[in-house]
């Protein structure tokens, strides 16, 4: 279970969009709200982040570039369902919109 | 120039979207409606029913009915009156293998007590009065609109008909009804023909009577 680390300023931002601005290929007419996490999790970064930014500053990890602390979704926004443009298909969305942030 | 006419139904749609509640809700009920169980069976309709009759307790009316009873282009055949249609996701919550006859089927809707009630509670309340102004005997077009969607998620689930004017009815028709076939008449003719709940609808549908729903705090 990760337990995300307080980042003051990873913070959830919201959009409004139409379905189609996602990208994922349907076709509707129908819209949502889009939220996503932004924002540094510098201040929320343990020994192991350091740790990685020496190592990979000294040269010492070959060829690899491990991630930092990323201000994340930690927990996601309800189901999104829509009707196609061809008024038949209804299509559900998961996990495509934040709730909750943190720095993990 | 051909001028683009408003889709009232598409932007009631929207709106849920907008709105956490009516989102969350209209999900809910659209994955048991569109989850195929078996290869024999579209869906779980009992589940489909239940998460239903639970959009239309949950949904504030500004949304549920938005959606349901949203307005149409007199006479429309494409996109608004087939995305109201749709509303319900027909091919669970409405249609069968088999169209019972519509006695049968109160008979059967008699033996559960929500849709006893719910049917009795139509019954009532969408009771047409020509010589009322409202064309309703109870002059109020929110308790009918309230106890129609009240059918929704029960047997006795209706749907608009493909016609050119408002028309609804449960899943069942009057074949085969022996010597029952006026009763039968009588009782699909309270759906289909329905002067009230025709006006009701049309009412919420141009926002002429708003004291149809109750107003909701700013979200």
């Amino acid at each position: 279970r990760i337990k995300p680390v307080e980042g003051r300023g990873c913070l959830l931002k919201e959009v409004h969009l139409n379905v189609t601005d996602l990208g994922l290929g349907y076709r509707t007419k129908e819209e949502l709200i889009f939220r996503y996490c932004s924002g540094p999790c510098s201040d929320a970064e343990t020994n192991y982040d350091k740790i990685l930014n020496n190592l990979t500053h000294n040269k010492k990890l070959v060829k690899d570039t491990p991630s930092r602390t990323c201000c994340r979704p930690i927990t996601f926004d309800d189901d999104l369902s829509f009707l196609d443009d061809n008024n038949e298909d209804y299509h559900i969305l998961r996990k495509h919109s934040a709730r909750k942030c943190g720095c993990v | 120039p051909a001028v683009t006419r408003e889709n009232n139904c598409l932007n009631a749609a929207k709106a849920c979207n907008l709105n956490d509640t009516c989102k969350k809700y209209r999900s809910a009920y659209i994955s048991p409606c569109t989850s195929r169980v078996s290869t024999a069976e579209v869906c779980n309709k009992r589940k489909c029913h239940k998460a239903l009759r639970q959009f239309f307790d949950k949904v504030p009316p500004k949304h549920s009915y938005g959606m349901l009873f949203c307005s149409c282009p007199a006479g429309d055949q494409s996109a608004c009156s087939e995305r109201r249609r749709q509303t319900i996701v027909p091919v669970c919550s409405y249609e069968d293998k088999e169209k019972p006859n519509c006695l049968s089927l109160q008979a059967s809707c008699k033996t559960n007590y929500i849709c006893r009630s719910r049917l009795a509670d139509f019954f009532a309340n969408c009771q047409s009065e020509p010589r009322s102004l409202s064309g309703c005997l109870k002059e109020n077009y929110a308790d009918c609109l309230l106890s129609y969607s009240g059918l929704i998620g029960t047997v006795m689930t209706p749907n608009y008909l493909r016609s050119p004017k408002i028309s609804v009815v449960p899943y069942c028709d009057c074949s085969s009804s022996g010597n029952g076939k006026e009763e039968c008449d009588k009782f699909t003719e309270f759906f289909t023909d329905n002067t009230c709940l025709r006006k009701a609808i049309h009412a919420f549908g141009n926002g002429t009577d708003v004291g149809v729903w109750q107003p909701m705090p700013p979200v």
